[in-house]
């Protein structure tokens, strides 16, 4: 187990590294650099600057200079930011993208499993028909739609009842996070239904579910003890790139619910060649995602026997 | 005296998108205390259905049971599943099937498995049930029981995992166990022995073993009593002896001409039985062995045969058990005196022409 471990997180750092290397040059092959934005300036302004950052050396050089600085852990200085350093950046609003994150994917590994279990209970019925329509709009309507949606009718609902149940946007309390959460689980949740579902119904027709009923188990233990945990497997092996696809994904939800997260760091950084920011944030995203993977990887060798000790 | 376990005229049917499949079509029989009952049938006989129906098992829908009863001890449980209080699937009544390597949970521990029947329909702790799981899985010869009862079931083999099974079968001890064709997963060397052990297990117990197979082989080591299926119908019902002895119905003897003797040389053809079984959307208004049948009669197209009683035991659906059918069939046992074939059911009265 812990031989397995070690080799995963070997893996992981190769990983990252990878991820900074590519980022890296593909940042460097976009035409411009952080210094050509809109402010004009002089070739002896843009030459001393270039000096200043370090961008008049060669690439080769600036990517030796980058790795050994990541290694330290120090992701330099922003471009567009004066006096900001990345790591602070990432120290200040990773913490707030990672808590909605979570809470996201939480929301949609307990919902997408409970709704899947439950529409394959009443496969073909009424319930599973009305879920399953549900689902079709999660996949489909994007997140900004029903951000918009819910924070239209919590207006309404705070206003029927006179007083705020729950903030609209902003961030700090847990009853900030609610909707937020929800609205970016939401397609996650749906997809996992979906899953669950299949890979329930495939379970419930199963010979060792036959066996549990010769046995004269109660149904109610069927579910909780046999049937659950085997279906809830392909759920698990999804959730790694479910993280992936919220956490990075979680942007136009915060931008809506305006909570102080990374998403919008990363995306203006890309879009100003801030070449610091984007390193620091590719990287630390990467790293957290391999992290994650792993962390999913091992959950997954608890609940599935056959494939410990491997 | 009631039997232990009887079946009476029972009816399953299955609705698909193609129509009605009539599955049983009026099974009866019986078994008693350490007795062994072999059901056999080829595929799609409607052997296992039977069994699954008694049990509760069949997924309804598309499932139906339309008519008949199975009583236990004299009373009748189908549909019901449950008597003074006891289930019966699990307690009263353990099963094994086919295939040990799917039937068994994958993700949960040997001995758990075994606990949980003795958690749920004795009470038992789960310090206790995990004590008396190692007892049976020592009973059932697993070696290195207290280990091997914290592993799962990827980690067995499949005639440890048919082991496994019968320990789990068995837990409750029940009255009757049935085996749904236990042997055909596995290879010969382990199917003796599986075989031993419920035999074992039966001789200490005294439980009835219900034994479907589509194996003579294993028909003719195990049974006492033999039902031979045919088409979601018993053709013929006998002891073990007059089965194979005193064949009393065509497709009985078909049966054994296909099948390979230690006595016959290595010349001897076997002789398939031509055909194959009829379509249950629409079963024959006559017997349903009718077109497969080497001797059939002009009745047999349009009467389905009664029951004819050669013996006490033994009994055969087929219209040359009439006393006034007029071919001399060679192999085929008929009551030793006209007068004592006698039908069971009213419809064998009318007159019966060649």
């Amino acid at each position: 187990m812990w031989a397995y471990t070690l080799k995963r997180v070997l893996q992981g750092i190769i990983t990252v590294w990878f991820i900074a290397t590519a980022t890296f040059f593909g940042m460097h092959s976009v035409p411009g650099d952080p210094l050509s934005g809109e402010r004009a300036s002089t070739e002896a302004i843009r030459a001393n600057l270039e000096a200043r950052y370090g961008l008049d050396r060669p690439l080769g050089e600036q990517y030796v200079i980058f790795l050994g600085n990541m290694l330290r852990g120090d992701f330099g200085i922003s471009y567009t930011q004066q006096n900001r350093e990345v790591n602070d950046i990432i120290r200040e609003h990773f913490p707030v993208s990672a808590t909605l994150g979570i809470l996201a994917v939480m929301i949609a590994a307990l919902g997408g499993v409970l709704w899947g279990a439950l529409t394959a209970l009443y496969r073909n019925r009424l319930p599973d028909y009305i879920i399953m329509f549900l689902v079709i709009l999660g996949i489909s309507v994007p997140s900004f739609v029903f951000a918009a949606l819910g924070q239209l009718g919590l207006v309404g609902l705070n206003s029927a009842a006179g007083r705020t149940l729950l903030p609209v946007a902003g961030w700090g309390t847990v009853s900030h996070m609610l909707l937020p959460a929800l609205v970016l689980g939401l397609g996650t949740m749906a997809y996992m239904t979906r899953l669950m579902r299949s890979s329930m119904l495939e379970v419930m027709s199963a010979d060792y579910i036959r066996t549990a009923k010769a046995k004269g188990l109660p149904m109610s233990r069927i579910f909780t003890h046999h049937q659950l945990r085997n279906a809830v497997l392909p759920v698990i092996t999804v959730l790694g790139p479910a993280i992936a696809a919220i956490t990075t994904g979680g942007f136009v939800v915060e931008l809506v619910f305006a909570i102080p997260g990374l998403g919008r760091y990363f995306v203006q950084a890309v879009q100003q060649l801030d070449y610091t920011v984007i390193m620091g944030t590719t990287v630390f995203y990467g790293a957290f995602l391999v992290f994650m993977v792993i962390l999913v990887d091992l959950v997954y060798s608890w609940v599935d026997p056959r494939v410990r000790l491997q | 005296m009631t039997a232990l376990l009887s079946v009476e005229n029972l009816h399953v049917e299955f609705a698909t998108y193609g129509g009605i499949v009539k599955a049983v079509r009026g099974v009866s029989f019986d078994v008693e205390a350490g007795q062994t009952l072999a059901i056999v049938g080829e595929s799609g006989s409607g052997k296992s259905v039977t069994m699954q129906a008694v049990m509760g098992l069949i997924p309804m829908p598309p499932g139906r049971i339309t008519q008949g009863s199975a009583k236990l001890r004299g009373q009748d449980f189908l549909g019901r599943l449950e008597m003074d209080g006891r289930t019966i699937c699990g307690d009263e009544i353990g099963m094994i099937f086919q295939d040990p390597m799917s039937s068994l949970n994958p993700t949960m521990r040997i001995g758990d498995q075994i606990a949980e029947t003795l958690k749920v329909h004795r009470d038992y702790s789960p310090k206790e049930a995990w004590k008396r799981a190692i007892e049976l899985l020592e009973l059932v010869k697993i070696p290195e029981a207290p280990k091997r009862a914290a592993q799962y079931p990827f980690e067995f083999s499949g005639g440890m995992l048919q082991r496994v099974m019968i320990a789990m079968a068995v837990a409750c001890k029940p009255a009757v166990l049935i085996a749904d064709e236990p042997t055909t997963a596995l290879d010969v060397t382990i199917q003796a022995q599986i075989l031993d052990l419920l035999q074992d297990i039966q001789k200490e117990t005294g439980m009835a073993i219900i034994l479907i197979t589509h194996d003579l082989a294993v028909v003719a080591r195990m049974a006492d009593k033999v039902a031979v299926m045919y088409a979601g119908q018993i053709v013929e019902a006998a002891t073990v002896n007059e089965l194979f002895y005193e064949s009393a119905h065509p497709y009985t003897l078909g049966l054994k001409q296909a099948m390979p003797s230690a006595e016959s040389d290595e010349n001897h053809v076997l002789e398939p039985i031509p055909g194959s079984p009829p379509d249950l959307f629409s079963p024959p208004q006559g017997c349903a062995y009718c077109a497969r049948c080497p001797w059939h009669m002009q009745v047999c197209q349009t009467d389905d045969p009664a029951s004819f009683r050669l013996s006490d035991t033994h009994t055969s659906r087929c219209w040359l058990q009439h006393p006034r059918q007029p071919r001399e069939v060679e192999g085929l046992h008929r009551a030793e005196s006209q007068g004592v074939s006698k039908p069971v059911s009213d419809t064998a009265d009318q007159e019966v022409s060649p």
